[in-house]
């Protein structure tokens, strides 16, 4: 068993990292994009680094234990609203930001965890359902629980995090104002420090026991049994970590937000938006997933209100002719994209390098021919 | 001192339907024991129970004199007890060296299991060459010679077999066999279940013959062999 860290396995990841902190530091490519397209990228790239950390605990329970879990935005919205109950002025609570992430992600961990212990005995379609149902549950709790969640409004405002004070200095030195509301790039850094902490948990993950037994059990149950593997146990973790990522990414959400956003923005289609990501990008594989996000969130969030804004702009569509919006066609080049993919590129985009790291280590095989087999 | 592994009396099944009803089954130290019967007699289930993956109705299952019945499969696997299912059910997209590292699951002893990955490449040369292939892309006898040595990667005192021969031609057959043979040697007792059932009386020690949940009959395996009823029923002639 190898233990390759993070910068080995992946060589460019340093290289992309680096241009993510750069970006905000260079001021210019923010404003010139903003210019253009009329959208804050740094903002737009603070919430795909959130939907990144969303699609990785996803991907440890689709992707690596293969548990079709079509309820995920649901954890999203249970960190978002732990967050907001302990942080709110309008609770007694108002435990500060590091507390309530801890909490929201322990929060949402442990109701995967009391969703899964009685319901991981099913299997493949049984479990989705399972958790789609729960998905919509937790969506109509919230919004029905208004002495609690303040239903349709969300609660807020879910107040920024305390800078500490050492910070001060270091800060005013990259020309970063010490006030979350006033500069994005706060925001900016705190998603992607959590989502490159995230990233390096589950690199090491991958190849631990615990990793083995995850893939173990996605690619044969019973044989995984016979192998001395605890399936019951090893899933349940596979669905308290993933369902903890996702209340940590919903603690971030709301926090970046300044609100828990209201409870429709928990809903089937969010789960399944993250779905397709990590099945666009290849299931099980890291790399495959943040590429997934990137585009998909990318598409949805940046891409679509820029083409709005240049239909818009060219006074195409004087009289707002439904057709005319790109967003409104936004679903249906999903669904086909989506229709191609599975067609001439099932295993996703870039898919886990696992067989192929293997082949380069020890019998080196065309890995077009591998790939086509699997 | 009492055998290796004693099943006693051993009720289990699937719902409603009945599978196995009162089976007895004994295996000693170092013994080769073969359970031949036909389609659906229960011999597949008899070692489900026995590892842990069907739990009983009733009955024992003593493991060098101890209860394991209604122990959780992965913690039989832990006591020896090494299970190669039917329908070699490999991990297709694991490597081959991963399917074997997964057989040493329940082990830590890292160095030892080293030397036992060198050993199943000694003891099947194929599986050395086809090492950082995915298992899925094996030959069936491939996979079935993954799926043994995967089970042997456990280091088990008794290994479960299950329906070695199925689907696979003479020749590799005869190539497991010659394994399992070698191995018992060392001392590493085996229960066999098998379809092919001259082939595996010829391998074993003593065997079983199971009809419709029930063992039938029981003797030494050269007995079986020329036995009459044994003969017309199994064997073909």
């Amino acid at each position: 068993m190898s233990n390759t860290t993070a910068p080995k396995r992946f060589p460019m990841a340093w290289f992309y990292l680096a241009l993510l902190v750069a970006y905000p530091l260079l001021v210019y490519p923010e404003n010139a994009l903003f210019r253009l397209t009329e959208i804050s990228i740094g903002m737009q790239l603070t919430y795909i680094f959130i939907y990144a950390i969303l699609a990785l605990g996803l991907n440890v329970v689709v992707g690596y234990t293969g548990l079709l879990h079509l309820g995920i935005a649901a954890f999203f919205g249970i960190g978002a609203y732990i967050t907001g109950i302990l942080t709110v002025p309008a609770y007694p609570f108002q435990v500060g930001f590091i507390a309530a992430l801890v909490l929201s992600t322990a929060g949402a961990a442990l109701l995967g965890v009391l969703l899964g212990a009685p319901t991981l005995r099913l299997r493949g379609d049984y479990l989705a359902i399972v958790t789609l149902g729960f998905g919509e549950v937790t969506r109509f709790t919230l919004r029905n629980l208004e002495e609690i969640t303040a239903g349709t409004r969300g609660l807020n405002p879910v107040p920024p995090p305390q800078l500490p004070g050492v910070l001060a200095t270091p800060l005013s030195w990259l020309g970063i104002q010490p006030d979350w509301s006033l500069d994005y790039r706060l925001f900016y850094y705190l998603a992607l420090g959590l989502l490159v902490l995230v990233v390096v948990l589950l690199t090491n993950l991958e190849r631990s026991r615990l990793g083995r037994a995850w893939v173990a059990i996605r690619e044969d149950e019973l044989a995984a049994t016979c192998m001395g593997i605890n399936a019951a146990r090893v899933k349940l973790s596979a669905f308290a970590l993933g369902c903890g990522l996702a209340g940590m990414a919903g603690c971030l959400y709301a926090t970046t937000l300044t609100s828990t956003a209201g409870p429709d923005a928990f809903d089937f289609n969010r789960s399944i938006i993250m779905l397709c990501c990590i099945i666009l990008g290849g299931l099980g594989s890291l790399r495959g997933t943040l590429l997934g996000v990137v585009l998909l969130i990318g598409f949805d969030n940046v891409a679509a209100p820029v083409l709005d804004g240049l239909i818009q702009g060219a006074n195409i569509n004087p009289n707002g002719n439904p057709l005319l919006t790109f967003s409104n066609w936004k679903l249906l080049i999903f669904g086909v994209a989506l229709i191609v993919m599975m067609r001439f590129r099932p295993e996703g985009l870039l898919p886990s390098r696992v067989v192929e790291e293997e082949l380069v280590g020890y019998a080196p095989q065309p890995r077009g021919k591998l790939l086509r087999a699997r | 001192m009492p055998p290796l592994l004693a099943v006693e009396d051993f009720y289990a099944g699937y719902g409603p339907i009945e599978v196995l009803k009162g089976i007895s089954i004994e295996v000693q130290p170092g013994e080769i024991v073969a359970l031949i019967g036909s389609n659906g007699a229960g011999k597949t289930s008899t070692l489900m129970g026995i590892s842990g993956c069907l739990r009983p109705s009733r009955g024992r299952v003593l493991w060098q004199g101890r209860e394991i019945q209604g122990l959780p499969a992965h913690e039989i696997v832990c006591r020896g007890i090494c299970h190669a299912p039917e329908g070699r059910k490999i991990f297709p997209r694991l490597t081959v060296l991963e399917n074997l590292q997964m057989g040493a699951f329940s082990r830590r002893d890292t160095k030892q299991i080293e030397r036992d990955l060198q050993r199943s490449f000694e003891l099947f040369p194929v599986l050395a060459q086809r090492r950082g292939q995915a298992g899925g892309t094996l030959s069936g006898g491939e996979q079935q010679m993954l799926a043994v040595a995967r089970a042997l990667m456990g280091r088990p005192t008794l290994l479960l077999l299950d329906e070695p021969s199925l689907g696979l031609a003479p020749l590799i057959v005869v190539k497991i066999f010659e394994v399992v043979r070698q191995l018992n040697r060392e001392g590493m007792a085996v229960l066999l279940v098998e379809q092919a059932a001259r082939m595996a009386l010829k391998l074993a020690h003593r065997g079983y013959v199971m009809e419709i949940g029930r063992i039938t009959m029981t003797d030494r395996a050269e007995a079986l062999l020329t036995d009459k009823r044994v003969q017309d029923a199994y064997l073909g002639e």
